[in-house]
């Protein structure tokens, strides 16, 4: 049931969209069932990939990390895509007055936006060969399929005019990208306090 | 101007300065290109010693900031504050020498550098001859806005208009003691101030230029034509007045944070540091402000593509304003200084910000002057689509190559020595420059489909004489309708600000 869901979820995003956006419970349920599975990937295939690979940062030698290192890193990437998942729901529904939407249950909130990460997670599996341009090749094309689900779906679930929807959908954009900007800054604040990569400082 | 007894606005010379300004856009970017190319293949420099990296980069910033950015901050200057003011242009003669006397000074500086006649200061790199002619310039481009300003019929100073005056302001100062120098000939001069002093002093130009020419001026851009594109008043005008005041206080501090762990003092790095992550407060006080103004206008969208440009340049506002305070974090700072990541934080800022807005405020106001309809909305949105493309692609490409850059130099090895050598470094950045010279192409590309769109607006007509409308409540400074002069294809009515 759950692979069919995920096939649904990927092929014909828009059905899921209208299904939520009707406050079908049962796909609505399904969908957020998927959740944990989904954000679970990317940290897993990162530890799978920096155990087999190492980081591959683009020069000679891969960067090897010893195994609690790993868990560490991968602990804290899971913690930032819940955190991340869990605060773009909720400011989604704290700017739906501004932008016209009505009272929309977080939890179809919840599983809108599973349906919107679920192709970056998928893409995680890049993660398994940890060379960074090779994972921003795969993540990029990725990244405009989950934007293009964002602006196609966003209108659809707040029962919103498209032009509302774009709106909206470009502040929760810009919300993404700040807090991925927040993500690399951590990470580089986390590497000068000595978890992570070994660094010179 | 006055004609048959009528005063008109004088938007001959704001029509060239746009045509200036999209020259330089182009020239500057196309440049630009090539040196996201000669990264990658060092040997386009063709054995030239005029067209190697290190003379061509500063042609790129200069075109851009100078050519591309100035022109366009005057004409958007010269047009708002004159609407705002509801009079014509103060001395519109010497505005027109400033237009050329500015487009000619970009030339020949650029020429200069070309040349090799550098200061080896970023973003001041041109020669004290060509600093003298710039103070000029800017005292003719500050006596005609301020002497606008003077002669209002407005009581109160539309916000925009304090950002542009703290803009002709602050630049004055920042310039003319930074370039405070001894010149030894023609075309060398050696600063007054010595080693770190000099960094410092560099930095709190470098920082401040950002801070009041590519934010400052670009906001009283934003500000101005935001409610007129979107014919929604601006969300909370007070709170654009106190976000300009705490924008004004806080940023003129925050320079040394290009010094991080270089040999200036620490406490001046932390205050440094500290100011910058101040600062997000009034610049996001500011994006706030134009994102509760444009959600009212949501309808507009759809059919205008200048609107687009403005909503996007706001979010990438958002992006780079956030990025710079964490960028400021001495630990953070550690890893990005000195990798591409900054170059990625610096074109969010001027593809994403300075760019977007500029394109939207274009669109908006050559039709507007023309007085006929854009030549093809079609090509607009797909510049739209093209410049979001190149941006992101571009922040992205550097992303990775920042990252990848910050943790290889850092990396050691057993016995405490650098595990990569500076070559090893940059010969793994080539993919991420490939990338780069991709996204750049696309932005380009962008750019000369605008330039095209506009020139073709522009073509074979002259600006629509527009006079100061009747106001009717002065104590509110309420401005009504501006009326045509003559009758036109066009929309040159516009919207109560």
């Amino acid at each position: 049931m759950g692979n069919l869901l995920l096939f649904v979820v990927l092929h014909t995003p828009g059905v899921v969209f209208r299904q939520i956006a009707e406050g079908n419970t049962r796909i609505i349920g399904s969908v957020q069932k998927l959740t944990f599975l989904l954000i679970l990937l990317p940290p897993v295939f990162s530890f799978i990939g920096s155990t087999l690979f190492g980081w591959r940062l683009g020069a000679a030698d891969p960067l090897y990390f010893d195994s609690t290192a790993r868990v560490i890193i991968s602990f804290f990437y899971a913690d930032a895509l819940i955190l991340g998942y869990i605060s773009t729901a909720l400011i989604a529904r704290w700017m739906s007055k501004t932008y016209g939407g009505g009272k929309v249950p977080t939890a179809s909130l919840f599983a809108f936006f599973t349906v919107v990460l679920a192709p970056i997670c998928i893409a995680s599996a890049a993660h398994i060969f940890p060379h960074i341009f090779f994972n921003v090749l795969v993540l990029i094309p990725t990244i405009i399929w989950s934007m293009t689900l964002l602006y196609r779906g966003l209108p659809v679930v707040m029962n919103i005019p498209p032009e509302r929807g774009m709106l909206m959908s470009s502040s929760l954009v810009g919300w993404l990208l700040v807090a991925f900007v927040s993500l690399l800054g951590l990470s580089a604040a986390l590497w000068t306090y000595g978890i992570g990569p070994s660094i010179g400082v | 101007m006055i004609s048959d007894g009528r005063e008109i606005y004088h938007d001959g010379v704001v029509k060239r300065l746009i045509q200036f300004s999209i020259i330089w856009a182009v020239v500057g970017m196309v440049v630009g290109v090539w040196l996201a190319a000669q990264l990658i293949w060092p040997g386009l420099d063709f054995g030239q010693f005029w067209l190697t990296f290190g003379r061509i980069r500063p042609l790129h910033t200069n075109g851009i900031i100078f050519g591309f950015g100035v022109s366009a901050l005057m004409a958007t200057a010269f047009y708002s504050v004159q609407r705002t003011s509801n009079v014509p242009l103060f001395m519109p003669r010497l505005a027109w020498i400033c237009c050329y006397g500015w487009q000619v000074l970009v030339l020949l500086g650029g020429i200069s550098l070309l040349a090799g006649w550098t200061s080896t200061k970023e973003y001041a790199e041109l020669e004290w001859p060509f600093d003298i002619v710039i103070t000029i310039l800017w005292v003719c481009f500050a006596v005609v806005f301020f002497g606008t300003i003077a002669t209002r019929r407005i009581r109160s100073i539309y916000v925009s208009n304090w950002f542009y005056g703290a803009l002709i302001i602050v630049i004055a100062m920042l310039h003319i003691v930074n370039n405070l120098a001894l010149p030894v000939s023609i075309n060398k001069s050696y600063s007054l101030f010595p080693g770190a002093q000099d960094a410092i002093v560099q930095w709190w130009y470098g920082h401040n230029a950002v801070g009041f020419l590519l934010t400052g001026g670009f906001l009283g851009m934003l500000y101005y034509f935001l409610p007129k594109q979107s014919g929604q008043p601006i969300w909370s005008y007070r709170l654009s007045v106190i976000s300009f005041w705490a924008f004004t206080y806080t940023y003129i501090w925050a320079g040394p944070h290009h010094l991080h762990y270089n040999s200036i003092p620490e406490w001046v790095q932390s205050l440094a540091m500290v100011m910058s992550l101040i600062l997000l407060a009034p610049s996001w006080a500011t994006m706030i402000n134009g994102i509760m103004t444009v959600s009212k206008a949501w309808r507009k969208l759809s059919v205008d593509p200048a609107l687009k440009f403005i909503v996007l340049a706001l979010a990438f506002y958002g992006l780079a304003t956030f990025e710079g305070p964490m960028m400021a974090i001495r630990s953070v700072n550690i890893v990005s200084h000195f990798t591409d990541w900054t170059i990625g934080h610096v074109h969010s800022g001027a593809l994403g910000w300075n760019a977007m807005i500029t394109y939207g405020t274009f669109y908006y106001m050559v039709p507007h002057m023309m007085g006929r309809e854009l030549y093809s909305v079609r090509l607009a949105n797909i510049h739209f689509w093209l410049a979001l493309a190149g941006t992101m692609l571009y922040i992205l490409a550097m992303w990775g190559a920042g990252v990848s850059q910050g943790l290889l130099w850092l990396s050691i090895d057993d016995i405490g020595e650098l595990s990569y050598s500076f070559n090893d470094v940059m010969a793994a950045m080539v993919p991420y420059y490939a990338l780069r010279l991709v996204a750049g192409l696309i932005f380009l590309a962008g750019t000369v489909l605008m330039a095209y769109n506009l020139f073709r607006t522009m073509y074979g007509r002259h600006t629509v004489a527009v006079s100061p409308p009747l106001i009717i409540d002065e104590l509110q400074g309420t401005v009504y309708k501006e009326e045509p002069r003559e009758p036109s294809s066009g929309n040159a009515q516009e919207v109560p600000a």
